[in-house]
């Protein structure tokens, strides 16, 4: 029972939660977007997963986009790698993605102090980087960076603005445990690859997103020579990943919904039980009160508000403890979940109603009691 | 007060029928103290529970108070008890973890109207059998005398018709016995009606009148010529 209400409120409200993230995420990213994989991405427990390393999407893919689709507005390129950064004597791992000045405004990623790097800082591949707020936070231990030298991998670089927060997105990845550099930088001085790993494409007018669609696989098909393979890479649009959220958020609200089932049903035979064992244990008492004037009905109605009670409890205990961990796993957790109130009241309401139910069956069969027998036995 | 006509009880088994009471017409009046005596077998406590309206006879009538208790419905019956029957046990049966003063209030509870000065009767009627330092004890806390003296005044509390006590004695040892019979003679002095119903002849001896019992049957009927018991009528 317990369990059950706690369940009820984790589930309602963190289903609130993801359904404000999928706001959240529509607000940010909106509404217009494609992206383009390298590679196939699947939904694992919906979460993407990449799966092997893809080298077939190239540069020159996204300037293609930008010259020949003609309902395709801006296109931002991008490749990341996992790396070692380093400021004095303080050292951490994230992710170093290289973009284009076209991801600001793709991406609406936005500047809290500093600048960008424009397009010819891109061009003469300089070693000039943007950080995420967790950087600063864990880097720099929250001082201002901006002016100042760290290294990413061995080579130094300078910080030349930090990012507004953003939070974690989708997939579960903190969007604020990033450092950005110039695409260019990235594929010449870091990583020194030829291939990107996605394309974020930013279509003119949101009726033409399917248009959009089909005009870059055909071209990256046709790029990619792939006659009649599969595609080598996978396309997304705002819709597929609000999808990705629903599902994730789906498989929750089944996983906490059915052992909320399961523990209020449990918590229902628990409270049968209880009130049988109870109605057998008290067979003398209930004899007695029918001797001194109850009637059947309050012989029943004692019953009833009895298990009315032990459910209640459970109910209470359950709100208490649906609420704390709610709370908890919103600011520990990282989840993002919003305590419901209207949960809280439905799951007590709810283990009411079940130890009315559940209760309905020892108190009748209190109350059939003949005081005489209940009186004789022992 | 009470008059039964031709009561007939047996208890059917699929194989046999136990006949328990045999055609019994017996009449008590208000204020009378009676015993109903036998040996166990003999029907008494049957006919206690048919005298308290705990249990229906298989034919027969009886009439409580000028009421045909058996035109009466489940509810009503209920209520017949609270009202006019205080009922006295052999195991006491009172309420545990429950202090006496609110063992006394349970009949009070049952009432159609609860009233504003309970407190004050409960109180009265454990005063009334000498437990007014014991009100707040557990009854689990409480001796079996006592425990038996809060079940009497637990009976008192409607101020009933009639009490009837089911071996009141039994589980009490010769102390306790003597304490408890003398709170009936007391109650029966003041007017009441009492039924006790026993197997030991001394217990029944404090009574007015001996019904003894065997086999179902009423074999006597004997009124005692006690002087103290004579007084009130």
């Amino acid at each position: 029972m317990v369990i059950g209400v706690a369940a009820v409120i984790v589930m309602v409200s963190m289903g609130r939660g993801a359904q404000k993230r999928i706001l959240d995420m529509i607000h940010d990213m909106g509404t217009n977007l494609i992206v383009v994989n390298a590679g196939r991405v699947s939904l694992v427990g919906g979460r993407e997963r990449q799966s092997a390393i893809v080298t077939t999407l190239r540069p020159g893919d996204a300037e293609a986009i930008q010259d020949h689709c003609a309902s395709v507005a801006e296109v931002a390129p991008e490749t990341s790698r996992k790396m070692n950064i380093q400021w004095e004597s303080e050292n951490l791992m994230t992710d170093v993605v290289g973009v284009t000045p076209a991801a600001f405004r793709v991406r609406n990623i936005e500047i809290e102090t500093g600048r960008t790097f424009d397009s010819v800082e891109n061009d003469t591949a300089r070693r000039v980087v943007l950080v995420g707020s967790v950087i600063v936070e864990k880097l720099f231990d929250s001082e201002d960076p901006v002016g100042h030298q760290i290294r990413i991998g061995r080579a130094p670089f300078e910080v030349v603005g930090v990012m507004k927060a953003k939070g974690v997105d989708a997939n579960g990845v903190d969007r604020d445990d990033r450092v950005l550099i110039p695409i260019k930088t990235a594929m010449r001085r870091l990583v020194r690859t030829t291939y990107i790993q996605k394309i974020h494409i930013l279509v003119a007018k949101f009726e033409q997103l399917q248009h959009a669609e089909t005009e870059i696989r055909e071209l990256l098909r046709e790029r990619h020579r792939l006659r009649d393979k599969p595609d080598d890479f996978t396309i997304q649009n705002q819709a597929s990943l609000v999808q990705t959220e629903r599902e994730s958020a789906r498989t929750l609200t089944l996983l906490v919904g059915s052992v909320a089932a399961v523990s209020l049903l449990v918590g229902g035979i628990g409270i049968l039980a209880v009130m049988l064992t109870a109605c057998r244990e008290r067979r003398r008492e209930i004899g007695l009160r029918r001797a001194i004037g109850a009637r059947r009905r309050d012989i029943r109605t004692q019953f009833l508000l009895e298990s009315l009670i032990i459910a209640g409890l459970g109910g209470f205990f359950g709100a208490v403890l649906g609420v704390l961990s709610t709370f908890l796993a919103s600011t520990l957790g990282g989840w993002n979940a919003i305590v419901s109130w209207g949960a809280t009241g439905a799951g007590l309401t709810l283990s009411a109603i079940i130890g009315l139910i559940f209760g309905i069956y020892p108190a009748s069969k209190a109350a059939a009691l003949e005081p005489i027998e209940a009186l004789r036995s022992e | 007060m009470i008059k039964t006509k031709n009561i007939e009880k047996t208890y059917k088994k699929p194989s046999v029928t136990t006949p328990v009471l045999r055609g019994i017409t017996l009449s008590i009046h208000r204020g009378e103290y009676v015993a109903i005596m036998g040996t166990s077998g003999s029907g008494k406590s049957t006919l206690m529970n048919i005298l308290g309206c705990l249990d229906k006879p298989t034919s027969g009538q009886l009439e409580l108070d000028g009421t045909d208790v058996y035109t009466l419905d489940d509810d009503a019956l209920s209520a017949l008890r609270n009202k006019k029957i205080g009922f006295v046990f052999q195991q006491f049966f009172l309420l545990e973890r429950t202090t006496a003063l609110e063992n006394v209030l349970l009949p009070l509870i049952y009432a159609d109207n609860y009233p504003a000065d309970a407190k004050q009767r409960a109180k009265k009627a454990l005063t009334n059998v000498g437990l007014e330092d014991r009100m707040e004890y557990l009854a689990n806390e409480l001796s079996g005398g006592q425990q038996q003296r809060v079940a009497i005044a637990r009976a008192l509390i409607n101020d009933p018709d009639v009490i009837l006590a089911d071996e009141p004695t039994g589980n009490l040892d010769s102390g306790s016995t003597h304490e408890v019979l003398e709170i009936f003679s007391r109650l029966h002095q003041e007017g009441r009606t009492i039924i006790v119903v026993t197997h030991d002849r001394a217990v029944a001896e404090h009574a007015q009148r001996i019904l003894e019992l065997k086999e179902g049957q009423i074999i006597e009927n004997t009124t005692s010529s006690k002087p103290e018991n004579s007084g009130n009528h």
